[in-house]
């Protein structure tokens, strides 16, 4: 199980930030945005919305930061965060696709040497097809599992953030890998299935 | 009468999964093992739920499209506003999706101490086909071969290091080749993630960015990746400074921060910056 990781290190600086430290606020900013933003993003799918989340997320944490008391920030923020996924989806937006440009548009002239296009787009097939089985699962398991497997958070963080017991994190997150599993393998160019025992 | 040796009951999918996740109880997972050790069936099942769950984690952190703020006034109702309105503050934040225009990559001549000669192209390669990342605009001929001084954090002039606190042997060292810069001048940065359990050398499936920040307003510079002779990924570049995307007036008192999500699935995150003048 991973230990509960960052609850230590955020706790000075949250002490600092309930007396208004902007300082501080900006630290727990810095350590939590790209975690955060990938969560939203991976959620929502569109890089414009899940940045709109984790905005959103951050100024209602500074807004509300006075009320925290024994709570984990971490756990705390991503609550928050997941409630503005689920806000999204209650407005009616669907999940976005996320434009190709947009995977690269951050990287520029680095130097790099190009790598073989082959091998460059059968890697960004898999990885669009992990995306697109994410996409698929319905709200609840998707977000368990990308607590999980992209945010790497321990099933107790995990039953905080969404306020559920420790069974039903179980659960969501064995149906979402199940799920997520049988999507992949109707591509075995990519995915290929394992000989099933069970088939016979 | 003799008996058959007995299989523990077939574990189900919820105890498979949290089996891969050591989220069991203590009898639970021995029960699980147990079982598994003896069913070629469950062996399948599991490699099955551990493949997809490595799959599912090699999707690569992506960097956010615009800087997140906090505003600048007291706490207040507000809306989110364009990033810019915050001009003030000594608030340091991060990380747009800007491009560097001119990166040129470490001269020969990078700094004292050990270097080492990377021909990148294969683990690059290997980098880029993991992280989905496509192919970069620069061209090839400028990037080999590189080099990279192996002692960058140390020699460096401007260093910072970040110890895991999880994991003493996982740091991250971040360093510039001097602390205060005129306006065209360049920078040249570089970044050791010892004790990374990636050996990629692509930041993205590494979660390694890299910001210049001033007043809350970041713009993101990308390190190039190669790796040690010892196999440690290091990243950096010497970046023009005039080419950069800042505001006005460009001279000014920055931190470059570098953020590392630790790609193992722990969510960890190692921030280390330094203060970087740039002056008119």
């Amino acid at each position: 199980m991973f230990p509960s990781k960052s609850s230590n290190d955020d706790r000075d600086l949250v002490g600092r930030a309930r007396r208004g430290d902007r300082e501080a606020f900006t630290q727990l900013i810095m350590q939590y945005q790209v975690p955060l933003y990938n969560m939203a993003l991976r959620m929502v799918g569109r890089p414009d919305d899940a940045a709109d989340i984790a905005q959103e997320a951050f100024l209602r944490a500074w807004e509300k930061i006075r009320t925290l008391r024994e709570a984990p920030f971490k756990s705390w923020l991503f609550q928050i965060a997941a409630n503005l996924c689920y806000d999204h989806f209650r407005r009616g937006k669907r999940y976005g696709v996320m434009p190709e440009d947009d995977q690269t548009s951050n990287v520029l002239g680095l130097g790099i040497a190009t790598p073989d296009p082959q091998e460059r787009a059968e890697a960004n097939e898999r990885t669009r097809l992990v995306r697109d089985s994410i996409s698929a699962l319905d709200h609840d398991m998707r977000i368990a599992i990308i607590l999980r497997d992209v945010n790497g958070m321990a099933y107790d963080e995990i039953a905080a953030v969404l306020r559920v017991p420790l069974g039903t994190v179980k659960s969501r997150i064995a149906r979402a890998r199940a799920q997520v599993q049988e999507r992949l393998q109707q591509h075995p160019d990519f995915f290929p299935a394992r000989e099933d025992a069970h088939a016979d | 009468m003799p008996t058959e040796p007995r299989i523990p009951v077939e574990p189900t999918l919820e105890e498979l999964s949290a089996y891969l996740d050591h989220e069991l109880d203590a009898a639970a997972e021995a029960r699980v093992a147990e079982h598994v050790a003896d069913c070629a069936a469950c062996r399948v099942r599991l490699d099955g739920l551990r493949e997809t769950v490595h799959a599912v984690r090699a999707l690569p952190m992506e960097t956010p499209t615009r800087t997140f703020t906090i505003p600048a006034e007291s706490r207040k109702p507000f809306r989110w506003a364009p990033v810019g309105w915050v001009g003030s503050a000594a608030v340091a934040l991060l990380i747009i999706g800007l491009g560097i225009q001119n990166l040129h990559l470490p001269a020969g001549s990078a700094t004292s101490g050990s270097t080492a000669n990377f021909n990148g192209t294969s683990s690059q390669r290997k980098s880029a086909e993991g992280s989905g990342i496509a192919p970069l605009a620069a061209p090839a001929t400028s990037a080999l071969p590189q080099q990279f001084d192996s002692q960058a954090g140390s020699a460096s002039a401007n260093p910072s290091t970040v110890v895991d606190r999880s994991n003493g042997s996982r740091r991250m060292i971040l360093g510039t080749d001097g602390a205060q810069y005129s306006k065209n001048g360049r920078i040249h940065v570089s970044i050791q993630l010892l004790g990374s359990p990636s050996t990629s050398t692509s930041s993205g499936d590494q979660g390694l960015t890299l910001t210049l920040v001033r007043d809350g307003v970041g713009v993101a510079l990308h390190p190039v990746g190669v790796t040690s002779w010892n196999g440690t990924p290091i990243f950096g570049g010497t970046y023009d400074l005039g080419a950069l995307p800042l505001t006005e007036p460009r001279a000014g008192d920055y931190q470059l921060a570098a953020t590392w999500v630790i790609p193992d699935g722990s969510g960890r995150v190692l921030q280390a910056s330094v203060p970087i003048r740039i002056t008119g």
